[in-house]
């Protein structure tokens, strides 16, 4: 394991620098795996969208740096009332939209306003708290219907960053939706606060950042933020070609390196490679119904065979010819070890093969049970997983094969309830457990990943901690949730992987954070 | 030929063809590659799906000739193993296409009409899609696997055969011997299958070893993207993708089955443009 | 038949074909399976959302409602919304197209420049070394993967020698001549191996007909009969070829413009077709069809020129 503190390394070089000549102007050529196609905090609904949202806005409160706690953004100050049910924030004086016209109150209402519209945006629920937003000159004031100890964390969270009312007043189209792709499509600067804004976009090919002069954060030579004059990026969705293109030259930062071409970047002079910690989890959610799709009998629907897939997955092994020992295995049954309350379970189901096969012998499994493991058409590492699997459970007298079907079909799938295993991920977008708790394990609204797997005293958890404001009840709630699900094994759980980009050695102070986002305000390219 | 006046009989089929280097080449190439088809495991040295954790992306050596893949599986072996699904590919990929469309394009060609108009009106919708496009809509429609994409070519490339057989059929029809059957009353059956049919059909066999050699690359295409064979099966389009991302370090990977892939289609193409010279009427 | 109703006969009969491929589209669209309500909402989206973006992309309709308002949108222009994009079809095609026909284009003018001149040679020295060596070359060239050849030029010529740009598609024209050079060539490799394989042929045929033979006898000299009749033979051959292939060199870029980063219609339609994005995928398929048509078109129309007999048949 060699993951890269890059996130504190730089925060700490940023803090201890004397103020010196700094590193200006430029722009940064930068290759990615797929294309923003809204960049709009409340309609961004896919990560190549959501982890642009920073870079473009400005949220209220920015996450810190561990990403356990929050730090002023736009507004300068906050404080909760004693009950829990009203959020005062006061706005930093004379921040300005890139434009040049000023953020004020009444932009902060109506973007809040429109996140926490249900109708709106996918991610209304998560701010179903909000009762009413009110502005008074500098100050904001959240009225909430329940106590929400999420409502800080969620004022980090992207959905919640400031458009420009003025903008969308004059935005032409009837409807928000219209609107927002036509401020969008303009590329003009005005709608966001953020270190840049959109200055040029062809879809589905390149996209241009410019620098926004009016940039309220201030840089390590006492002048505004960003240093770079732009980001232009592009979209090579081939990985082999990606890296052809930050080797030849052409860009300085490529993302998404394949693991299985870490280790020789590593050894690239040109090449800066970096693993950042992140908050992604690999797992296979298994189906635990009683039946399978077909009315067949589901040997899964017992916990011990899930049990026993566990035991008898070798994850080691698996990281080592899937990532290349680039990643970890998972110590949480339900997130990321660098999500609050993550509890440290480890090892989460060691590679045990006598207890498996114990296991599944007592659960009266026959030799040659046919499980299919459904992956990715295309994916390299799902085929190498699969692999893997295959022998491993082999041992256990089941015949794993394969079912490969492209994304589109493995959500219907997953919804559906039509598989026995499928390949998946996650990543949080909130700096928070109850996100991605709440989608692997929730019944009501998730349905536990689709496995169909369902517990009462979990859900009831889930729910007192929805509204729990002491921080050590909410841990212990957090943790015996991750207790049950754990001994639940509704998933095979597998491995945390880190974001892996490369970058030319012009490069300098890119960070892309635990939860994905690609920040560019503190970075450099010397030509 | 020249010196056939001084012989007292004319060539055998079989003499005219061993006379054809680029002919032998390719029944040589073809049949070997039917044999590694029909007995990967005598002539793969190792198991093609044991993996050895310990010993993944090893470069060529005497105990692995074209090296070990990611997993540590011996690739050679590999690429041996994929000749059946590949060959069979080859087969599967076109004999329905190839039957559907002999008999659709000869019964047009012989009796023209409303089925003709109807007929001509398919072609038309089917050859302006983009080939692949479609191909891959189907695969998606179906899922992908072998089968289905057998399906899926079958389905588009019938199209093309019919067409071919059609034009034939019209072009005999002008001959002769085919008016000669119609003057004295032979069934339409007969005309169509005893005399229309075996003088049509050769342009068609000739197409179809070519089409052979394409729908191994168009099979290799769909593998590559994952739309065809499936994992753990061995083919070289899977096998090259497994190995695009090593492509200047472990570069065995991916050169081993695209040499295979180049090796068959050569094998096919040769073995058409020999029978085209040997089958091209004489006189 | 004068030229005009000829082209006349032919727009008609081009009707029932558009309309058979809008079923066929239609029809393949709506049987693959996912839905592009759970692939625009996200895997975490509830089903209520699935459900209220059914309705507003019109998909709880019945099936012939659905498809007489692809027709009849269609034929007045309008293509759709684009889910994927998020904008219209057309203007997606619009900033798409035009990178598809170049691509397309070039690739037809390098095969024509590399086949051409060596088809002369192999055919003028039929059965000698020359004609093999050519023969195999090509022969090798119509069996490589263009998923293969295409990686290994970036990676070699491109990415090591730096001789080439590995992406991009650049701004003007000669730079576009210069980004696209590495895969056009790839789809070339393909290309000039059939135009090679028939030109020499054509070729062959016309040096073997009679009245080549005559006009040899007569001591006409080589290169007015390769002129007169060689050339103009070969070009009917060729034109007739790249008409009724272009289908096939369009597929060719689904591939090319995916393995090189060519933000082309190629790559877009492959990217529809995994986001079930129903709109861009009936417009892709229909701007291909009417692309293809247009060359079938403009081949029939060269092939009546240049060959009378043609226009009888």
């Amino acid at each position: 394991m060699k993951l890269k503190t890059v996130l504190g390394i730089t925060v700490a070089a940023t803090l201890a620098m004397p103020v010196v000549a700094q590193e200006r102007g430029g722009t940064l050529n930068f290759a990615r795996y797929d294309g923003s196609r809204l960049i709009d905090p409340i309609y961004a609904d896919r990560n190549p969208d959501i982890w642009m949202v920073g870079s473009l806005f400005d949220t209220l409160l920015r996450g810190s740096a561990d990403g356990n706690s929050v730090e002023p953004g736009l507004a300068e100050s906050y404080s909760v009332s004693d009950d829990g049910k009203t959020v005062s924030l006061t706005l930093r004086e004379g921040v300005l939209f890139a434009d040049g016209s000023p953020l004020t109150g009444e932009d902060v209402v109506f973007s809040l306003d429109r996140a926490r519209n249900p109708d709106l945006s996918p991610w209304g629920g998560l701010l179903g708290s909000i009762e009413s937003v009110s502005a008074d000159g500098n100050t904001v004031t959240l009225s909430l219907s329940a106590p929400d100890p999420t409502i800080l964390s969620m004022l980090a969270t992207f959905n919640t960053a400031i458009v420009s009312k003025a903008a969308f007043d004059s935005a032409a189209g009837d409807t928000d939706q219209d609107k927002s792709a036509a401020i969008f499509a303009a590329t003009t600067a005005g709608v966001g606060s953020g270190p840049f804004y959109l200055c040029g976009f062809e879809q589905g090919a390149s996209m241009d950042f410019c620098a926004n002069e009016h940039y309220w954060r201030m840089g390590a030579d006492g002048k505004a933020l960003p240093y770079l004059d732009g980001v232009h990026f592009e979209i090579v969705p081939d990985d082999a070609t990606r890296i052809l293109r930050l080797q030849a030259g052409e860009v300085d930062a490529a993302e998404f390196i394949p693991f299985s071409r870490v280790a020789e970047l590593e050894t690239d002079p040109n090449i800066n490679m970096q693993l950042y910690p992140s908050t992604r989890i690999i797992y296979s959610p298994i189906n635990t119904r009683e039946t399978r799709a077909d009315g067949s009998p589901n040997p899964m629907a017992d916990p011990r065979v899930r049990q026993a897939l566990n035991y008898a997955t070798n994850k080691d092994a698996l990281i080592g010819v899937v990532l290349h020992g680039a990643g970890q295995p998972m110590s949480s049954p339900l997130m990321a070890k660098a999500t609050q309350y993550a509890a440290d379970l480890n090892p989460l189901y060691a590679y045990d093969l006598d207890k498996a096969k114990a296991l599944i012998t007592e659960a009266g499994v026959q030799p040659g049970t046919e499980v299919t493991l459904t992956t990715l058409a295309g994916s390299a590492d799902d085929a190498t997983i699969f692999a893997a699997l295959q022998q491993m459970w082999g041992e256990l007298g089941l015949s794993l094969v394969v079912e490969q079907v492209d994304n589109a079909t493995r959500g219907a799938k997953n919804r559906s309830g039509e598989f026995d295993i499928h390949t998946y991920g996650w990543v949080n977008d909130v700096n928070d457990p109850s996100q991605v708790v709440g989608w692997l394990g929730y019944t009501p609204t998730a349905k536990a990943v689709g496995t169909g797997w369902e517990n009462p005293e979990f859900n009831e958890l889930f729910e007192k901690a929805a509204s729990e404001m002491d921080p050590e009840a909410r841990k212990a709630q957090f943790a015996r949730m991750q207790e049950i699900y754990a001994e639940a094994a509704p998933l095979l759980f597998m491995y945390e992987t880190p974001f892996a980009v490369a970058l030319g050695k012009a490069v300098d102070g890119y960070v892309q954070t635990p939860l994905g986002n690609n920040i560019f305000d503190e970075a450099t390219v010397s030509r | 030929m020249s010196d056939a006046t001084f012989t007292p009989t004319q060539p055998t089929f079989l003499q005219r063809a061993l006379r054809k280097p680029g002919f032998v080449a390719g029944l040589i190439i073809i049949g070997f590659s039917i044999l590694l088809a029909i007995f990967p495991g005598f002539f793969a040295p190792y198991d093609p799906n044991e993996i050895d954790y310990l010993a993944v992306r090893q470069p060529p050596s005497w105990a692995h000739p074209f090296g070990t893949d990611l997993l540590g599986r011996d690739s050679l072996s590999r690429v041996i193993w994929a000749y059946q699904v590949n060959m069979q590919m080859a087969v599967f990929g076109t004999v329905f296409a190839l039957v559907i469309g002999v008999i659709v394009g000869a019964l047009v060609g012989y009796y023209r009409g409303i089925a003709d108009l109807i007929f001509g009106r398919i072609v038309d919708a089917v050859i302006t899609f983009p080939f692949l496009v479609l191909v891959i809509a189907v695969v998606a429609v179906l899922g992908p696997g072998l089968v289905n994409m057998y399906i899926a070519i079958s389905v588009v490339y019938w199209v093309y055969y019919a067409r071919l057989m059609r034009a034939e059929v019209i072009a005999q029809m002008g001959n002769d011997y085919a008016a000669a059957g119609v003057v004295m009353g032979y069934s339409d059956k007969r005309i169509i299958f005893r005399h229309l049919l075996p003088n049509a059909i050769t342009p068609v066999i000739v197409y179809w070893m070519t089409d052979m050699a394409l729908v191994i690359l168009l099979g290799s295409s769909l593998g590559y993207l994952g739309l065809g064979a499936q994992p753990p099966q061995a083919e070289w389009g899977v096998l090259i993708a497994e190995g695009r991302n090593f492509i200047s370090t472990a570069w065995w990977l991916s050169l081993m089955p695209g040499i295979a892939i180049v090796l068959t289609g050569l094998g096919f193409s040769l073995l058409g443009d020999g029978l085209a010279d040997l089958l091209r009427p004489r006189g | 038949m004068s030229s005009l109703s000829y082209i006349f006969k032919r727009l008609l009969l081009t009707i029932p074909t558009f309309f058979l491929v809008m079923v066929i589209i239609f029809l393949l669209v709506r049987m693959l399976p996912g839905d592009p309500a759970i692939a625009m909402a996200g895997d975490r989206a509830s089903d209520a959302d699935i459900q209220a973006i059914r309705e507003r992309l019109g998909l709880t309709q019945p099936m012939f409602v659905q498809f007489w308002l692809f027709l009849t949108n269609t034929l007045q222009g309008d293509l759709g919304r684009s889910i994927l994009m998020r904008t219209d079809v057309t203007t997606v095609i619009a900033d798409r197209l035009p990178i598809t026909v170049f691509l397309t284009i070039y690739s037809v003018v390098l095969s024509l420049l590399i086949a051409g001149p060596l088809a002369f040679v192999a055919a003028l020295n039929r059965g000698r070394w020359p004609d093999a060596v050519i023969r195999t070359v090509f022969q090798i060239g119509l069996s490589m993967p263009v998923f293969y050849i295409g990686l290994v030029l970036l990676t070699f010529l491109a990415a090591q020698l730096r001789l080439f740009p590995v992406g991009g598609y650049g701004d003007t024209f000669g730079e576009r001549l210069y980004h696209l050079f590495l895969p056009s060539v790839t789809v070339a490799l393909y290309t000039s191996a059939i135009i090679m394989r028939n030109l020499r042929s054509a070729i062959i045929e016309v040096l073997d007909a009679e009245y080549v033979q005559f006009a040899r006898a007569k001591g006409l000299p080589a290169r007015l009969i390769l002129g007169r009749h060689v050339l103009r033979n070969a070009l009917i051959s060729t034109v007739t070829l790249l008409g009724l292939s272009i289908g096939n060199l369009m597929s060719g870029t689904l591939v090319t413009e995916t393995v090189f980063a060519v933000p082309g219609m190629g790559r877009l339609m492959l990217e529809a077709i995994f986001a079930r994005d129903y709109p861009l995928i009936q417009g892709l398929t229909l701007t291909f069809a009417l692309l293809v048509s247009l060359v079938f078109l403009m081949t029939d129309l060269f092939q009546s020129r240049l060959d009378p007999r043609m226009r009888l048949q």
